[in-house]
């Protein structure tokens, strides 16, 4: 450790730290574009110079190490000048695009204009023009005139995923940032991009136009896309939202965590977010059995019809005749209330797993187990195994499927044979899918962002996150429709017990 | 009056034909000195010799060669570098052409020399793109001085083996920045890096590596040859031996000249340059090169070293004098400057690569008759935003010629702003 | 359809390349030698060049597009680049683009429809001692005034070797 000071006050701090990384983490903020915490000092947007006692020239804070003794001003009159100049020169190259460029409200020269700006203009001749839309990925365009230089989209692309499709054309103020021809940028951290671009140079195709940031309200939660458990943050219009709600989530940010993602997350599941709005199961509802139709019914009429055939079945010693379809993405506490239904109060009753389909791994974040909670699952005794599906139904009078994995095992005409003799078919998911059109009750749960629990990630992580959003249209977790049934299905006693004791 | 200097260190023996053939550069002194360091010196010896003398970099910064090379890590177990600095960019600028050209296996032995002296087995020579035929010529010698056992293996059988190649640039001024030199050797743009480190650390390929000017190395074989006290003498105690200035512009005869370091530039000009074309008058001179801010005809009797110019608000810079004269408008040199930097500037970082825009786009429309009075306080104000924040020397170089001219000349372009004469 | 150097070519790139230890430092000779060869820098000249290299072809453009003597475009047989810097300017080189311009018949930057000439702008070339320059292809030509541009561009006119 070394001591240092920063504006006049003394602090202690880590050696080989630059003065930008000591002063963040004793809390002094030093503002800056083209450094950012992942990637190799660059030094070119001159933001952050900072005075060092005894040395004449303004030094750079993301580049120059803090030394024993170093005492540094990062607000004083001539850092101040420095900053507001270095401004000026940015603001007159850039185009007056506030009112249409997504990027306004979290925009660094904006921010950085209010809080170290607030000077006169004094540009009078013609701003640049350049392509303001530029392809440079499926999901992203390129505004040639914003782009302030930072490089940061470069480097992401040199550092970061090593594909190197963005490079910097020209010399002096005709210098571009483009892609080679058509090679575009296509790789699965493209959005990442955006996140990283400064200013509104960078878009996605996903949100542009879309919405004003400052309408959104944003939350924590973990992306249920691959076992990674990335963190991540849900933009959303809250309900005091003065117009007419179109969509609830607009857009999908990572949150930083340095043992998990660190500051990414992959397209995968920045754009996988839809689900949450789109295509829910939003009513309980029950198959006519004569018309075959699907009626609506209240969540207190499944909970009566279902209860009672359970409770039914275990009067009569017939345990077995119950069954579970259970998936691997529900929450840790979402798998110890179904040992508990199921293996403890059901005596008999047997329950087979489903995950998803591996997928591709890239050699980064995403994983080739596209479940939410393989390891969670496993905790608690679900784990996927080789089952004769024939024989598991054979005796089945009621059997209850959580999510529609069971559809990427087998094909849906066999699913649909052999689930004819099947009693009462229950399916409890959030989102419409193929096993609709075989089930007689059809129950919509929540999504992830709006539930509460924990995930095991791939690596043994165990993370909690919070509700992000209300439950769409009647969704419930499936903590509370298990406790509900359990209530009917005269099992409670032994629910209770159970769950206090484990 | 100062009177005419007869020593000549550099362009000795340049009225010799053919100085450029080995065989006759052999005959007067040639590779001599080089025997002499190889043979009879230790790379100690030689460091020391070059440390008296005193010698500053030729090049536009003017910072001691020995002490450079001593910042050179001895004990490391990366390869080392030299780069020779042949890019000769800085307008007004043609001394290193001038010896490339007439005497090319000078630089050779004064690059061997150095090379021994710090340990380095490969060297460069940076020379700009629009060199072709002089590049040739340095091809031409090099391969001569492999003949001759004077590169290669083992040369003179000391054990001492050095390869020299030649690198050609491709059309950017900015690669005579030293560090925006080694990315275009590396094969990239040539964008200067942060420094520190230093190139003597941290260089070519991240190796440890000398950068010196053509002229500054070509001085090591005469003071090999005569000593470095004997060096110091031909200038100035803290700027030793000659200089070649380039003088160009309004004089009647323009060319090279090697004269004593800290020769007063009237001398220069009127004494040995011939002095004024028929029927102009000085108006102004900028003194080393057009980042060199300039200077007024009142302001010319100085003498040419770093330290009297840098007390002018000046600099030597590369030693080229430019002699204005007083039928060309002033707003037309100001337009060159703002042209030249604006151009030249590589992108990298914001104050350089906005601000000479800036600078370029209000000259020009001065220039057309649109200014406004204002405009030349906005310039002064932008030219100061830029000095001192930007990541290599050339924002500063920009800044502070601008504000040479519209601080010495304002009424002048006050009054082309406002149509009068 | 592929592109390749000549046998000439390829032995001297094969020789460049031993110079460096690492082989992207060839990339500017490799690209002097592609401009000579081939008239100007297009795709399909990137895409050869970053072959040889190992390089991405990108990497080619962005040094292609910052150096001035690579063009991207075909240019006349004769590259007419008058310095336009301050030694040549107080020389009257400004005088002598318009006169060059005029007589050509083109502005600067552009070429004959003969494809003979292109005439641009440059800044110092090094050699204002001789001042007003220029230079065209790889020769320099000074102390210049209209007579001599006369005489220059007649003898250049007029060469029939192909």
């Amino acid at each position: 450790m070394i001591k240092i000071k920063i504006n006049g006050k003394e602090y202690r701090v880590k050696e080989n730290l630059t003065i930008l990384e000591a002063a963040r983490q004793v809390g002094v903020e030093i503002p800056h574009l083209c450094y950012h915490p992942a990637l190799e000092p660059e030094g070119s947007c001159r933001m952050c110079l900072v005075e060092i006692k005894g040395v004449p020239k303004l030094q750079l804070a993301c580049s120059t190490s803090v030394k024993d003794g170093m005492e540094v001003e990062t607000d004083n009159e001539k850092v101040r000048e420095a900053r507001k100049a270095v401004l000026e020169f940015l603001l007159a190259g850039h185009p007056l695009d506030c009112p249409i460029c997504d990027k306004a409200g979290e925009c660094k020269l904006q921010d950085y204009y209010y809080k170290y700006g607030l000077f006169e203009d004094k540009f009078e001749e013609e701003k640049p023009r350049r392509n303001k839309l530029v392809r440079i990925a499926p999901n992203l365009i390129l505004d040639q005139e914003r782009c302030i230089l930072c490089t940061r989209c470069v480097r992401f692309l040199r550092e970061i995923t090593k594909t190197e499709e963005l490079g910097v054309f020209n010399r002096g103020k005709e210098s571009l940032i483009s892609v080679y021809e058509q090679e575009l940028v296509e790789n699965n951290y493209s959005g990442n991009l955006v996140d990283i671009c400064p200013v509104g140079a960078i878009t996605d195709i996903d949100f542009r136009f879309k919405m004003r940031i400052w309408f959104l309200e944003k939350k924590k939660s973990i992306c249920p896309i691959c076992s990674r458990g990335c963190n991540i943050n849900i933009h959303f219009l809250p309900e005091t939202f003065p117009f007419k709600r179109e969509r609830r989530v607009y857009r999908v940010t990572p949150e930083p965590n340095p043992k998990i993602n660190g500051y990414w997350i992959c397209n995968l599941g920045r754009y996988g977010y839809h689900y949450i709005d789109n295509d829910r199961i939003l009513v309980p509802s029950k198959r006519n059995e004569n018309s075959e139709k699907l009626e609506e019914i209240s969540w207190r009429e499944f909970y009566e019809d279902i209860g009672n055939k359970i409770k039914v079945l275990i009067r009569r010693k017939k345990g077995e005749k119950i069954g579970a379809v259970v998936n691997l993405s529900l929450t840790n506490e979402e798998y110890e209330i179904l040992k508990v239904f199921f293996n403890q109060c059901v005596p008999q009753s047997e329950i087979i797993v489903f995950g998803k389909e591996k997928g591709k791994a890239d050699n980064f974040l995403l994983t080739e187990d596209r479940n939410s909670n393989t390891r969670g699952a496993k905790k608690f005794g679900f784990v996927e195994k080789k089952i004769d599906i024939k024989k598991f139904l054979s005796n089945k009078e009621l059997v209850i499927f959580f999510g529609h994995e069971i559809t990427e095992h087998y094909a849906i005409q066999f699913l649909s044979e052999i689930l004819k003799s099947i009693k009462t078919k229950v399916l409890i998911a959030s989102n419409k899918g193929p096993l609709i059109n075989l089930m007689d009750y059809i129950l919509p749960s929540c999504v992830v962002a709006e539930k509460e629990g924990s995930f095991i990630n791939c690596e043994g992580i165990t993370q909690k996150f919070n509700r992000v959003l209300e439950p769409l249209g009647k969704s419930k977790s499936e903590i509370e429709i298990l406790t509900s049934l359990a209530q009917r299905s005269g099992i409670w006693r032994n629910f209770l017990l159970y769950r206090r004791t484990g | 009056m100062t009177p005419m200097i007869k020593e000549k260190l550099i362009t000795r023996n340049l009225e010799i034909e053919n100085l450029y053939k080995i065989e006759i550069y052999k005959k007067y002194e040639g590779y001599q000195a080089l025997r002499k360091a190889l043979l009879q010196m230790t790379p100690e010896q030689i460091l020391e010799e070059v440390k008296k003398a005193n010698l500053r970099g030729r090049g536009g910064a003017g910072f001691p060669a020995g002490l450079k090379w001593g910042f050179v890590p001895k004990d490391i177990d990366k390869p080392k570098y030299l780069c020779v600095n042949a890019d000769e960019g800085e307008p007004g600028t043609f001394k290193d052409r001038f010896i490339m050209t007439n005497n090319p296996h000078l630089l050779i032995e004064g690059i061997i020399i150095t090379c021994y002296c710090v340990g380095i087995h490969t060297a460069y020579i940076y020379i700009r793109g629009e060199y072709e035929h002089v590049a040739q010529r340095l091809e031409q010698a090099i391969k001569e001085a492999y003949k001759n056992n004077y590169l290669g293996e083992s040369i003179l059988n000391t054990g001492f083996s050095l390869n020299l190649y030649i690198h050609r640039g491709a059309g950017a001024y900015i690669c005579g920045e030293e560090t925006a030199l080694l990315e275009s050797l590396e094969g990239k743009r040539g964008h200067p890096r942060l420094k520190p480190p230093f190139p003597a650390s941290v260089g070519l390929y991240k190796c440890p590596t000398v950068i010196n000017n053509v002229e500054t190395i070509s001085n090591i074989p005469i003071i090999i040859l005569k000593g470095g006290e004997w060096f110091v003498k031909k200038g100035l105690p803290k700027d030793g031996g000659t200089r070649l200035f380039s003088v160009s512009g309004s004089v009647k005869n323009p060319g090279v000249y090697e004269l004593p370091t800290g020769i007063n530039l009237k001398d220069i000009i009127f004494n040995y340059a011939g002095g004024m074309k028929e029927g102009k008058e000085l108006k102004a001179v900028i003194p080393g090169g057009l980042s060199a801010p300039i200077l007024k005809a009142e302001e010319i009797d100085i003498p040419m070293d770093c330290e009297s110019l840098m007390n002018a608000n000046s600099m030597l810079g590369s030693s080229a004098i430019i002699v204005i004269d007083n039928e060309t408008p002033i707003i037309d040199v100001l337009r060159i400057i703002v042209n030249f930097y604006a151009h030249e500037s590589c992108g990298q970082c914001t104050p350089c690569r906005n601000g000479t825009w800036w600078m370029k786009n209000i000259v020009k429309r001065i220039f057309e008759g649109n200014g406004k009075v204002s405009d030349i306080d906005n310039l002064l104000r932008i030219a100061n935003n830029i000095f001192g924040k930007t990541l290599c020397p050339m924002g500063d170089a920009a800044s502070m010629a601008v504000r040479a001219i519209l601080e010495k000349f304002r009424e002048e372009i006050e009054n082309y702003i406002q149509g009068k004469e | 359809m592929s592109l390749k150097f000549s046998p000439e070519a390829e032995k001297q790139i094969k020789e460049i390349i031993k110079h460096y230890p690492e082989k992207q430092s060839a990339l500017l000779p490799i690209l002097h030698l592609a401009q000579k060869e081939f008239g100007y820098i297009n795709e399909e000249v990137e895409n050869l060049v970053a072959q040889i290299l190992d390089i991405k072809p990108i990497k080619v453009r962005e040094v292609v597009t910052f150096y001035t003597m690579f063009h991207q475009k075909p240019v006349g047989k004769y590259h007419i680049q008058v310095c336009r810097n301050i030694s040549c300017s107080l020389n009257g080189a400004e005088d002598l683009i318009n006169y060059i311009s005029e007589k050509l018949g083109i502005k600067v930057g552009e070429t004959t429809p003969d494809q003979k000439f292109t005439l641009s702008v440059v800044e110092c070339l090094g050699a204002c001692e001789h001042a007003p320059c220029m230079q065209i292809n790889s020769e320099y030509y000074g102390n210049l005034d209209k007579k001599k541009i006369d005489l220059i561009l007649e003898r250049l006119n007029n060469d029939t070797d192909d």
